[in-house]
């Protein structure tokens, strides 16, 4: 292995320079040598299930092809629930559904693991991309989106959410959301890496705060009934494969409760607390792609398992805050990333998967930074953009002076250390332009679903998208539930699961969705009776 | 040992679909022949051959068929019942799909026997496939020389395809003459029969898909083979629909009379991981309720009567431990308190209130009284009703108070005594 550049020293080789040349770069194999996607060992092929044959990531196909958590026996007596729609995850995508499934007078119930707002939504840093600027146009955002994602998207999901975009920025100002503005009020816009023109509009550097500050009153001021620290078990399905509610599971008393549905709208987010490969996770705590695995069992079809985006940047010392996100916004802004000799390696502004395999491919060949305990990583020049542009972390990125003070590095005069971090699924569940799964009644929108951002995602579409289709799902949903009484609530195609996995002589032992990561030690850790204060004080 | 799967009815050699070539080169139209030239014989050798009612009733074919040709009547019905909506019994579709040529011969044998010259084949309009499958199967064999020959000989027959409701109850023997009519399927009281009086008052003999298609292969191979076929003193072979909490569940024709472990534990290939056979539903959920002691009963309709169970349409719903009997109830009660048509008093009411009941107990909000209610149910209910929706709602719930009296006594919401 080869040997890295010490801490001490890397930093001695550090000089805040404002402008620096951009070097030769080869970009020649890079992602197919260093990128985790690529890593051979790292995937399997499904044995079950509609996705029967395809490559999946090692661990994430543990959890497709386990066996269920619940039983038959476990819902007899089970309090049960009747709604129009139910939203599974409390995000910026199950708000916004919502939201607009409840204007139009339907009964919906937002059913989440911790509560509502705790998502990668509030992670988002950098912005949202909306082509609004007069030299932009929707077919650049479009065309830009497909290059950057080689092309292996869903094109008529990225040309309804081009489209949709100038919309989606002017339902969320409606709502209440605030922009930077310049001074005669117009949104300002910056240009995220991989892309033709400034596209993002941004809220400083915590827009998906914002946005999920907004959302989230507008959800507590509505009719929107909210059940916290309730995570989804398991879909309820009829026998004719409808999904037709969901159990959940109540952290407050231990019991199971039946939501009866005419839709349900799966809006869980990505996986990053599986820490797949090993990375550090940008994710927040209940990321552990329950939606993925219960939509799975019950015969939704997946995509591009073993796509992942690792961000650049996720800050790597001091080690408590290992996987947390500085916002691509940092570079789009001018900083540049340099190794421990000093020198800048590639272009800050390529797409976000080349970066990262740039980043770890000075690591692997002894040009990285390593600061003891295994942490290795390169530098970002913030020194550099704060000479280059007086106060501009004060004014632009006031988290990451903040996440400065937690780790006692001033950014302003000190680069910090980053690696790239587990930060986003790319795959999902294949949906149409509604959101619609392939099961009659199942809806799947924002991380979770795939699609849109093919193989690699572009910095700013994620929010875009949340909002985008969690709005269609919702409603859509509320437009075209059946107006029958409520069809059959059973686990039938538990049976079908557990047949399959009989048959194809897999383990029964591993249970899914595993809802929170295992470190969480619910049983034996002091943060589990905090948890139930915090219910029992509700 | 001999291999006694899918002998006949679903024997490759029938299930060409509607490939008319591939049934005529295998054993398609012996039957008819043989009819053809022994008319007056056929019904007879039903009778010897003991063929039963596969549908449910297991009531002796050859009696109906004796009193439809009995009718003088120029104008008389066959009904081939493929309504098929009960929880649980999926070998119609099967049938109807796989083998529509075994359906179409067995129709025309029937009719020909009982001077029949309107063949309905009457199908649930949500089995779609089937439809499919039998309109193209039918106009093949229009065109056929089998068919041909028998006009030549005397056949005279109009065959049309009619969907159903779509309700379960449309599949009752009255309510598809309803339907058939055009109207909604609401059962007719049962003076007249429907060997006297049937579609536009005409004599009209109703038989299950399952039931016809064993009559081409009687012919074809005589009395004995087919008595030959069953265990026991049962004849000839049964479809059974195996699902729940099996391995394996599907369709399976074996000998009628195979005893029911040999179904679950052969062929269904046992319980899924490891679990524990706590019931089986039998005969689709109207029928009374098997447990672990019934597992070496032998499958035919006297065997299985003698466990105060009903054979049925040769449905088997199996259950494991852990699985809540209330809840299973609770939901086949729904079933029958949607389908019920209404028009009795005490079905429409009875099931409502007994779906209920079966709810509060379920979700935990029952009370003593409500169980008691529900036993009292059980009590006044039966024979409340024209037809046998009724019957068979109270029977599910009588039976499983009779198994699993524990089970709803926990589930009691101890607070509301």
């Amino acid at each position: 292995m080869t040997n890295n550049i010490s801490y001490q020293e890397a930093l001695a080789n550090y000089k805040a320079v404002a402008e620096r040349p951009l070097p030769e770069v080869n970009y020649e194999g890079l992602l197919e040598k260093y990128h985790p996607d690529y890593f051979k060992d790292a995937c399997v092929q499904l044995k079950i299930g509609p996705n029967k044959g395809d490559i999946c990531h090692i661990q994430l196909a543990e959890m497709l092809q386990a066996d269920a958590r619940i039983d038959e026996a476990d819902l007899a007596g089970a309090q049960v629930i009747e709604t129009d729609i139910l939203i599974i995850g409390g995000g910026g995508a199950g708000c916004a559904a919502a939201l607009t499934a409840a204007e139009t007078g339907a009964r919906v119930l937002i059913a989440t693991k911790l509560r509502l707002g705790d998502s990668n939504t509030v992670m988002a840093e950098g912005g949202v991309q909306v082509s609004i600027e007069k030299d932009d146009t929707p077919q650049q955002h479009y065309d830009d989106t497909l290059r950057s994602a080689d092309r292996s998207v869903d094109k008529t999901l990225v040309a309804e959410m081009v489209m949709s975009a100038p919309d989606v920025i002017r339902w969320l100002i409606q709502q209440g959301m605030q922009f930077d503005l310049d001074e005669y009020g117009d949104l300002l816009t910056r240009k995220a890496g991989g892309t033709t023109a400034p596209r993002v509009v941004y809220f400083r550097d915590y827009t998906g705060l914002e946005m999920m500050r907004v959302l989230k009153e507008a959800v507590r001021s509505s009719e929107i009934e909210v059940l916290d620290y309730v995570p989804t078990v398991e879909l309820l399905s009829d026998e004719d494969g409808h999904c037709t509610g969901a159990v959940l599971s109540s952290l407050e008393d231990n019991r199971y409760k039946l939501v009866k549905a005419k839709s349900v709208i799966i809006a869980t987010g990505g996986i990053g607390r599986l820490h797949l490969n090993g990375f550090p996770t940008s994710n927040h705590f209940g990321a552990t792609g329950d939606g993925l695995v219960l939509a799975y069992r019950l015969g939704a079809k997946l995509r591009d398992l073993d796509s992942f985006q690792y961000h650049p940047s996720g800050l790597a010392y001091p080690q408590h805050l290992s996987g947390t996100l500085i916002t691509e916004g940092v570079r789009s802004a001018g900083a540049y990333l340099l190794n421990a000799q000093g020198e800048r390696f590639v272009d800050e502004l390529q797409s976000r998967d080349k970066v990262a395999a740039a980043i770890m491919r000075e690591c692997a060949e002894g040009r990285g930074v390593d600061a003891g305990n295994g942490i290795k990583g390169i530098w970002i020049d913030t020194p550099g953009l704060e000479l280059k542009n007086p106060g501009i972390f004060n004014a632009r990125f006031p988290k990451l002076i903040k996440i400065g003070k937690k780790s006692s590095i001033d950014p302003r005069k000190q680069p910090l250390l980053i690696y790239p971090t587990l930060h986003y699924q790319n795959g999902g569940v294949i949906i149409n332009k509604h959101g619609q799964t392939n099961i009659p009644g199942l809806y799947c929108v924002g991380e979770v679903s795939g699609g849109i951002h093919g193989r690699n995602r572009l910095m700013g579409n994620s929010l875009l998208e949340i909002i985008s289709f969690g709005r269609r799902a919702g409603i859509h949903a509320a437009k075209y539930s059946p107006r029958k009484p409520f069809r059959k609530v059973t686990i039938e195609h538990l049976s079908r699961l557990r047949r399959e996995l009989m048959l194809a002589d897999m383990p029964m032992d591993p249970k899914g969705p595993i809802l929170f990561p295992a470190y969480a030690k619910f049983e034996t850790d002091s943060d589990y009776s905090g948890l139930h204060k915090n219910i029992k004080s509700k | 040992m001999e291999n006694v799967l899918n002998q006949v009815l679903l024997h490759k050699n029938s299930r060409v679909g509607a490939d008319y070539i591939l049934w005529k080169n295998s054993w398609g139209g012996q039957g008819l022949k043989n009819a053809m030239e022994r008319p007056a014989d056929i019904v007879s050798m039903i009778r010897d051959a003991g063929l039963l009612g596969l549908g449910g009733s297991g009531f002796p074919t050859h009696i109906k068929w004796q009193a439809i040709a009995d009718q003088t009547n120029t104008e008389k019905y066959l009904i081939c019942n493929g309504n098929e909506d009960e929880p649980g019994t999926f070998k119609d579709r099967v049938l109807l799909e796989e083998t529509p040529f075994q359906v179409i011969e067995g129709a025309t044998i029937a009719a020909l026997a009982c001077g029949i010259n309107n063949v309905v084949f009457y199908i649930n309009p949500n089995l779609k496939t089937c439809h499919e499958v039998m309109q193209s199967a039918l106009a093949k064999w229009l065109a056929s020389e089998i068919y041909h020959n028998a006009l030549q000989q005397g056949l005279n027959l109009k065959y049309t395809i009619v969907a159903s409701s779509g309700h379960y109850i449309a599949g009752e023997e009255t309510a598809a003459i309803e339907s058939v009519e055009g109207k909604f399927p609401f059962p007719r009281g049962k003076e007249p029969r429907p060997t006297s009086s049937g579609v536009n008052g005409h004599p009209t003999l109703i038989n299950n898909i399952e039931t016809l298609c064993n009559v081409p292969h009687i012919l074809r191979n005589g009395v004995q083979w087919y008595r030959d076929l069953g265990i026991g003193e049962a004849n000839g072979t049964k479809i059974y629909c195996l699902s729940g909490d099996v391995l394996s569940p599907g369709v399976y024709e074996l000998p009628m009379g195979t005893p029911l472990t040999e179904l679950i534990f052969n062929y269904g290939q046992g319980m899924l991981v490891g679990k524990e056979l706590k019931a089986v539903f039998t005969g689709g959920p109207s029928n009374t309720i098997l447990t672990e002691k019934d597992l070496d009963v032998n499958l035919d309709f006297k065997s299985v009567s003698e466990r105060r169970s009903a054979l049925g349409t040769g449905a088997m719903i199996v259950v494991s431990r852990g699985t809540g009997i209330v809840k299973r109830v609770a939901q086949y009660v729904d079933f029958f308190a949607a389908e019920s048509c209404g028009q009795c008093p005490a079905c429409k009411t009875g099931t409502y209130y007994m779906s209920q009941l079966l709810g509060e107990i379920d979700t935990g909000k029952g009370s003593k009284a409500d169980l008691d209610s529900l036993v009292d149910l059980c009590k006044i209910l039966p024979g409340g009703g024209r037809c046998h929706l009724l019957d068979g709602a109270v029977k599910v719930v009588d039976s499983s108070l009779y198994h699993f009296l524990d089970e709803y006594k926990e589930s009691l919401n101890d607070d509301l005594n």
